[in-house]
């Protein structure tokens, strides 16, 4: 018990929070960019898998990670708007089109590994670089909460900087306005002359580039490498997220850092054996609950608007 | 004529048994830097030396494609196909009785022989837990020994890819190899449940760092990179596995390697040449499994410079006796197959930190 309280109470733990959370930010906002103009993107999962691996080499072929990261959200947006392409202008299913595009990024990521490295696993044998930390002056300073705060990854920081601009794009700008009336009514939209199509475009654009931040986070971060598959499943979680959140930043931002926490307790918790299948079984768990207390909220919501209806 | 078809027939069948055809079926894609690059490199050995002719196949990781392309290749003119991995286990046991003339190898898991019909098949084990007890007793010495990059606290950590068999036979040899040196010691254990989450592996293992261990097992695959990762970031140290892993890291980053101070390998590329030796020379046991140690050079320590310069040399030394030890039978290590799931809980809770 001693051990949990420490492992859990230590300033460190609070810092892995924010760690775990950043690639879950990003997929979080992605979607949120996405699914306010009403065209929800399935393919984050793949558009960060592509940024993570173009990141990584590109890196290591220029020797610089800024580049790196260029290369990576590039990649990112591409596919994103190849993947607007294939919905809005071929009119293929978006969800399919986003798996189709999923499991394109995860084989294609690894094809692409072995004709550049030679490897199919890792990219090991590459010397690339990662994004630096940050510290933040004054505040790295404060005793506990320098610790928690100061010295992430700068990537870490656009995240959490990345939720009050989008919020800010998205209900006080006039095109964050065409975002959500394309999302709300596509033909109301239509009727006034706004293009639904170009709205969506940039929807879709916008959401790439989270997505292709949020991937290239995992590989020139996280990790100094790109590992096949190594989304494993973080953009699907930040759908979730997002859909925690509803249309809002700050509850993407919530609902990535449930999930940040939940995923950061699990590993601590399995340091002092807690069973692995229980502990991985807990972000999951989170999920069920948060999306049950956020159901019965609606509900209520929604019953008491009637009830007013009613009075009037 | 009949005659002369008789000869024909004979000498086409000499000829064809003077070549032994091989394929090696990879459920996976080549480029782990592990398991099935061995496997390859021991193909690629016994080509050279044994005048084999072989085939390498990479059927991916969709893992509904893996029993059509075994039986396809079944089909085919081979005489020894070679597959590996717990994966291919069931698919294995049954296809091998649906070609009785045909020789299978499988190697790094065991088929099981009480289904029946399966004595074509030879199963390659490893005995991972005496190459972990290695591992084991050389993190207990090192954790509390004083040197760089160490607390005095008596905890080491183990990640594991999944809960399963082989992951838990590392873990038995690792945590009976660390309480020989020292019966106190603890062993912070923890489970990716994924074998290719490098993210959640860096994870896992900060936090056994930050609980006080300060030398970790990597028993987990490409989900491993992250412990390598972790223990560059906190700097403490760490265990390769399966493969050379200082070897593999240090062109890329040498600052890495050097916090590896050696990996628990696992020979498949010598396993495999030595099971197709045998099989030419008729010598081969089909219809068994094999565990492979200390002995038939199965598994080891990697001896490279890192081990060398990183570990003290009475360190080495007493590993070279233990290494002894259990080759003479006198230190007996457990095996995580077949052990009730109470003992490896007892197990397990004994080095509770």
């Amino acid at each position: 018990m001693n051990e949990l309280v420490h492992g859990i109470l230590s300033p460190q733990f609070f810092y892995s929070i924010l760690r775990v959370t950043t690639p879950i930010l990003f997929a979080a906002l992605a979607a949120l960019l996405s699914d306010v103009a009403g065209s929800t993107n399935i393919g984050i999962e793949g558009m960060m898998l592509m940024s993570a691996f173009w990141g990584v080499m590109v890196s290591a072929w220029t020797g610089s990670a800024w580049i790196g990261l260029l290369a990576g959200v590039t990649s990112s947006v591409l596919l994103s708007l190849a993947l607007a392409y294939f919905y809005l202008n071929l009119k293929t299913d978006l969800v399919l089109a986003g798996i189709a595009f999923n499991i394109f990024s995860s084989g294609a990521t690894v094809f692409l590994l072995y004709l550049f490295t030679g490897d199919k696993g890792s990219s090991s044998s590459l010397k690339s670089y990662v994004l630096p930390k940050i510290d933040i002056p004054l505040i790295k300073d404060i005793p506990v909460v320098g610790d928690i705060l100061s010295g992430h990854h700068v990537l870490t920081y656009i995240a959490f900087i990345s939720v009050f601009v989008v919020q800010y794009f998205i209900y006080k700008t006039p095109l964050g306005l065409r975002l959500r009336a394309v999302g709300e009514n596509p033909d109301a939209a239509q009727s006034v002359g706004i293009s639904v199509k170009k709205i969506r475009y940039i929807s879709m654009l916008l959401s790439g580039l989270m997505a292709g931040f949020g991937g290239a986070f995992l590989s020139m971060g996280y990790v100094s490498w790109f590992a096949r598959d190594m989304t494993n499943g973080r953009g699907f979680i930040g759908l979730a997220a997002q859909a925690l959140g509803g249309h809002s930043a700050f509850g993407s931002m919530w609902g990535s850092l449930l999930f940040g926490l939940a995923e950061a307790a699990s590993y601590t918790l399995q340091a002092i054996r807690i069973p692995s299948e229980f502990t991985n079984m807990l972000p999951f768990i989170f999920t069920i609950i948060a999306l049950a207390i956020y159901a019965r909220s609606k509900l209520l919501q929604i019953k008491k608007i009637k009830e007013e209806e009613k009075k009037a | 004529m009949k005659k002369l078809l008789v000869v024909l027939l004979a000498v086409f069948v000499v000829m064809s048994f003077a070549q032994l055809k091989v394929a090696l079926l990879i459920n996976g894609t080549l480029g782990d830097k592990s398991f099935f690059d061995s496997a390859a490199r021991g193909i690629k050995m016994a080509e050279k030396d044994l005048g084999i002719k072989a085939t390498i196949i990479e059927m991916g990781y969709d893992q509904s494609a893996w029993r059509p392309t075994l039986e396809d290749i079944a089909d085919q003119d081979y005489d020894v196909i070679i597959v590996g991995t717990w994966q291919m286990q069931e698919i294995l046991e049954d296809v091998a009785p649906m070609y009785p003339e045909k020789k299978f190898i499988i190697f790094d898991t065991t088929v099981d022989y009480s289904k029946g019909d399966l004595d074509n098949v030879y199963s390659i084990l490893y005995k991972q837990n005496e190459g972990s007890f290695l591992a084991g007793a050389l993190a207990a010495m090192i954790t509390t020994s004083g040197m760089e990059k160490t607390n005095p606290q008596p905890i080491i950590g183990f990640l594991g890819g999944m809960d399963i068999p082989v992951i838990n036979d590392f873990l038995v040899g690792y945590i009976e190899g660390a309480k020989y040196i020292n019966p106190n010691i603890k062993v912070i254990i923890s489970y990716a449940g994924a074998f290719n989450d490098p993210a959640k592996g860096k994870e896992l293992v900060l936090a056994q760092y930050r609980q006080g261990a300060d030398i970790s097992f990597n028993v987990a695959g490409e989900t491993g990179i992250g412990l390598l990762e972790a223990a560059k970031e906190m700097d403490k140290w760490a265990i390769g596995v399966d493969s050379d892993q200082a070897l593999i890291v240090e062109e890329k980053d040498p600052d890495m390697a050097w916090h590896i101070v050696t990996s628990m390998m696992k020979n498949v590329d010598l396993s495999i040449y030595r099971a197709l030796k045998l099989t030419i020379e008729g010598k081969c046991p089909y219809g068994k499994a094999e565990a492979l140690g200390i002995a038939e050079k199965g598994i080891g320590l990697a001896d490279n410079k890192y081990y060398e310069k990183i570990v003290p040399k009475k360190f080495r030394d007493k590993i070279k006796e233990i290494e002894k030890l259990i080759l003479e039978g006198k230190i007996k290590v457990d095996t995580a197959f077949g052990m009730p799931r109470e003992k490896l809980d007892e197990l397990r809770n004994s080095v509770r930190p």
